[in-house]
């Protein structure tokens, strides 16, 4: 079998790849990568097709025709604002997917050694040339049998640990994957919750996995015992990964969903390892790494450090929250027009309360009539703003608001304080002052949009309720800050027909 | 009485002192009062000097009477602009409510008598400085107009443009206007110098106004000078005295200024004592002829030396030295209606059901603070208000770090970075090394393989935009599903229980690439240009 074709077909597919993530350096240049992605699919998965795939190829393309129509469906109907959930629970199809591979290596080691005892050979292979009888044997092998059969002692070691590696990885970004979009679809309570023991669950569970994995070395070669083996330490790997993420409050969702998309990219690879696919191991690798970068930069926006998002919960806090003074003073739908018509500068910062609302149409069109008007309209996003990273962008963007006005957190927190007026439309934390001026806040040290010092502020809130972490806002208490109660969707409703 | 039950009766007198053109009722804030339940009196050709017929009274449901006698026996509340004159303070009835600016510290025989008739008195200028009752506190109101005034009246008074121009006929330099205090008034004028396109200087003895002053255009003249700065939130946001060293720097500072300025605008007032003398007679000696002072603390002494109140005088050295006191009162119409607003914010609060009744609550800040005299006894001064006043703590000034430290810092941040990356060069090359003594060769050649595209994935998505991190996201999702490619060499082998497994991996990774890719599509097709 020549796999001189397919091997060149994986050297296009990966510059396809690259270029892929490399394009979505600017908005423009984005929508040519994505193809870039998609051709580069296309190539990976028809070289494999015709190389070392070739084995029912019909029914590969039956299924993956299938599977195409159910994701084609799911993307087409997904609302914008349900985005978070469904990148969620897709990742959690690839760490099954991974799981499953990496059965199946194991259940093909066994399989191909029941061959060459079947005929009474050594397997796997002892070092140095291969003996006739054995390489005759080898070459009835198809697919990935052929590569396994080849191998060494050694080899098939570092096999099993790498295939370990794959269901283990995948087995984690399945659970948590499945938990992260519960938490993001409201399915589960958002708020962490741990089982007694909480995180020594968690390092007593990695700890066991390691046990089962020298025992599944141990015990490799005796069939029911290694598979159980396998068994207990994939179900090890999927409490690790719910538990894990069950931990990890609602805020932190962003970070958990950009982890999870590294975890699945590590399990491709570490797949790629156990099948010799370098293919699998490169973008494997380039997908985990983006991900690490992107949970990393995430973490910085919110001036925490990794460990300790993914541990849980906020950071210790150091000594009691400042005291909140003052009272909120709630407004109507005609104070806030009125304060707009008079604005020439307007800054709006939407969070995930808009989402929730699908307020941006109605945010959109407030926008387009102010910026009729001649007022200068720009978005403030805080880089976590939402349930995902640049969730706002989309969103605005799906509402057709045009994106060179909307701007990132450091482009725009020097302008507040001349802008006339900031509208907060469901966000809480990222423009909670207390992360600049309280030492003991939880947040303290986060970066946030300096909103207050627009000289005014108005926030469309539901209630009086703290936000997603439970933080006390002393923005709502500021002199320049008017609450402007309701749900967002209808408060900027009713304020389109005010605004001449 | 527009609505049910009893309803006050507010009146607004003429008033008496002599060039005052304000006055406390306007045909808008009649219509407001009589909404919360009240009726509303005023002498007749009271808002006369502020441009309001008594028709125009009549067309808003007031009641016009014929003179103060009838007018402070009908009213319940009666509202006035000025502090009342001796006789005044006669006509009023126990019980009766007093709202006006009243000053009870200079006025202590007033005050006496007031209480002695065992009339309420609410003095507006009383109203505390927080921020529940900014819309009540007059001072402010008042200072706003004074402030843009001052500046008016300046340039009436000024022989030249405010702003730069360069024309056919020459070209003309911006008048330079330094504003000497930034409380209300000064802030305003600075507004308004700055609007009319002045060079505007701004000095404040309270540093942490120095911000607020740069908002509004001009700049802050700074003093170098290192001992404890004020801090204005301690005293309800007022200036206080400051110490003779303090004051000589200062003055040192104008006397450099005074030459190139044109315009000064002193504003400086210190609670409870005469004004501080700021622009002494040499400053103004120094002036350019043709330049103007207009000083709107010319009421409590003046903070020019050559002030003389209510006067517009011209120094030997053709200097214009303005001191009205009366700046409010020469807009009348528009300090009319701002104080017109104030007094009905003030009854508003005082009848908090809406039902004309008055409840004089005594617990309330704002209340007691700004009542003087009620039930007959004095209460004027009131005890501390329990909330601490506006302006927040004096942040502490960085400094500017010079060019070289700058530099410094900069070589040593770079010198940092490569120490780190050599470290973690160093590392992760000794695990990669340590990794090949035991591991076999098609293991290390495969290894290779995924350092490098890690690196590649390191390198490539630190450029990713920020608003693309979703698309990224979905995209490395639909990406990430490469996993089909060892479903797919799996799916072909004998052994059913494999195929099974392997068709369900394909399955599940297909609809990954296709959600992943059409999502990402469809967010992308969302991003456009303005």
């Amino acid at each position: 079998m020549d796999f001189g074709f397919t091997i060149a077909a994986y050297a296009v597919a990966t510059v396809l790849f690259v270029l892929s993530l490399g394009g979505l350096s600017n908005q423009e240049k984005a929508k040519r990568a994505v193809w870039y992605g998609i051709v580069g699919m296309a190539v990976a998965v028809v070289a494999t097709m015709v190389g070392p795939g070739s084995g029912l190829w019909l029914m590969s393309l039956v299924l993956i025709g299938l599977g195409g129509i159910i994701g084609w469906q799911l993307a087409t109907r997904v609302q914008m604002t349900q985005m978070p959930e469904l990148v969620a629970i897709m990742h959690s199809l690839v760490g099954l997917a991974a799981v499953l591979v990496g059965i199946n290596a194991h259940l093909e080691i066994g399989r191909v050694a029941e061959v060459f005892a079947g005929a009474e050979l050594a397997f796997p292979q002892p070092e140095g040339p291969m003996t006739m009888a054995a390489y005759d044997l080898w070459l009835g092998l198809t697919d990935f049998a052929a590569i396994i059969g080849k191998k060494t002692a050694v080899e098939v070691t570092i096999l099993r640990i790498e295939l370990m590696l794959g269901i283990w990885i995948g087995a984690v970004t399945f659970t948590g994957s499945v938990v992260a979009y519960g938490k993001l679809a409201g399915r589960i309570n958002s708020a962490p919750v741990q089982l007694p023991g909480g995180h020594m669950l968690n390092a007593g569970a990695a700890v066991a996995s390691v046990i089962f994995a020298g025992l599944y070395l141990a015990f490799a070669e005796s069939g029911v015992a290694a598979i159980l083996m396998l068994l207990v330490l994939t179900a090890l790997a999927l409490f690790i990964g719910y538990h894990l993420i069950m931990g990890i409050g609602g805020a932190d969702m962003p970070v958990v969903v950009s982890m999870l998309n590294s975890y699945s990219g590590w399990a491709a690879a570490a797949i790629g390892f156990s099948l010799g696919n370098e293919l699998l191991i490169v973008v494997g690798a380039l997908v985990g790494s983006s991900g690490a970068i992107l949970s990393y930069i995430m973490c910085k926006a919110m001036n925490r450090s990794f460990i300790s998002v993914i541990l849980g919960g906020f950071g210790g806090t150091s000594g009691p929250q400042m005291a909140v003074e003052g009272e909120q003073v709630a407004i109507d739908a005609a104070g806030v027009a009125a304060a707009l018509n008079d604005a020439d500068s307007v800054i709006i910062i939407p969070g995930y309360g808009m989402a929730v609302a699908q307020a941006q149409q109605s945010v959109s069109e407030l926008t387009r009539k102010l910026r009729a008007k001649g007022k200068n309209v720009r978005f403030a996003i805080h880089p976590v703003a939402g349930r995902l990273p640049g969730h706002m962008n989309v969103l605005l963007a799906e509402a057709k608001v045009p994106y060179d006005i909307v701007l990132e957190m450091d482009e725009i927190n020097d302008d507040f304080p001349s802008t006339d007026v900031a509208i907060v439309i469901g966000s809480n934390d990222i423009v909670n002052p207390a992360a600049q001026d309280d030492p003991n806040s939880p947040i303290a040290g986060m970066p946030v949009l300096e909103c207050w010092k627009a000289k005014q502020v108005f926030v469309s809130k539901r209630g009086q309720g703290t936000g997603y972490s439970g933080i006390e806002n002393p923005l709502f208490f500021k002199e320049n800050t008017r609450m402007f109660y309701g749900d967002a969707k209808a408060s900027v409703d009713s304020l389109l027909p005010l605004i001449d | 009485m527009t609505q049910g039950g009893q309803g006050l009766k507010i009146g607004a007198p003429r008033e008496v002192y002599e060039g005052e053109a304000r006055v406390a009722l306007t045909p808008d804030s009649a219509l407001q009062l009589q909404k919360l339940g009240h009726a509303c009196l005023i002498e007749a050709g009271a808002g006369e000097r502020a441009g309001i017929t008594d028709d125009a009274y009549r067309a808003a449901g007031v009641e016009v009477v014929a003179d103060a006698g009838a007018l402070f026996d009908g009213a319940d509340i009666v509202i006035k602009v000025r502090e009342p004159q001796m006789d005044e303070v006669q006509r009023l009835r126990e019980g009766q409510t007093l709202v006006s600016f009243f000053w009870p510290a200079q006025n202590e025989e007033l005050l006496n008598a007031a209480a002695e008739r065992k009339a309420t008195v609410i003095a507006m200028d009383m109203v505390p400085r927080i921020s529940r009752a900014q819309k009540m506190d007059a001072l402010s109101s008042m200072a706003n107009i004074a402030g843009y005034r001052a500046v008016i009246e300046a340039g009436n008074n000024f022989g030249r443009f405010f702003t730069g121009q360069v024309t056919a006929a020459g070209k003309v330099p911006p008048a330079r206007v330094l504003v000497v205090g930034a409380g209300v008034a000064g802030l305003a004028a600075i507004g308004t110098s700055t609007a009319l396109g002045a060079i505007t200087l701004a000095f404040d003895v309270r540093p942490e106004v120095a911000e607020q002053i740069e908002s509004m255009g001009a700049e802050f003249v700074y003093l170098d000078f290192d001992e404890e700065t004020q801090d204005g939130a301690a005293t309800g946001g007022y200036a206080a005295p400051s110490s003779p060293e303090f004051r000589e720097k200062q003055l040192e500072k104008f006397r450099e200024l005074a030459p190139d300025i044109d315009i000064v605008i002193t504003t400086a007032l210190i609670p409870g004592r005469p004004a501080p003398k700021l622009w002494t007679e040499d400053m103004v000696r120094m002036m350019k002829p043709g330049s103007v002072i207009v000083d709107l603390a010319a009421e409590k002494g003046g903070n020019c030396d050559l002030t003389v109140p209510n006067e517009r005088i011209v120094t030997e050295n053709g200097v214009v030295v303005v001191g009205y006191t009366d700046f409010p009162s020469r807009m009348a119409t528009q300090s009319s209606m701002l104080y017109a607003t104030n007094i009905r914010h003030m009854i508003h609060d005082l009848t908090p059901e809406k039902d004309g009744v008055i409840n004089h609550n005594m617990d309330d800040d704002v209340i007691r603070g700004a009542t003087v005299t009620h039930a007959g006894e004095v209460t004027y001064p009131p005890p501390p208000p329990k909330v601490q006043a506006i302006a927040a703590k004096p942040k502490e000034k960085k400094k500017e770090p010079t060019a070289e430290e700058r530099r410094s810092a900069e070589v040593s941040a770079f010198r940092e970075e490569t120490r780190r990356q050599v470290a973690l060069l160093a590392i992760g090359g000794g695990a990669v090394l340590a990794v090949g003594l035991v591991a076999p060769e098609s293991f290390m050649r495969n290894f290779v393989i995924f350092v490098l595209a890690v690196f590649v994935g390191f390198q490539v998505i630190w450029n990713v935009a920020h608003s693309l991190h979703t698309p990224l996201m979905a995209v490395t999702n639909a990406i990430s599903s490469i996993i089909i490619l060892g479903a797919l060499m799996q799916i072909g082998s004998t052994s059913g229980l494999i195929t099974v497994l392997a068709a369900a991996g394909i399955l599940m990774a297909a609809v990954n690439i296709f959600g992943g890719f059409m999502v990402t599509r469809r967010m992308l097709a969302m991003f456009q240009k303005s």
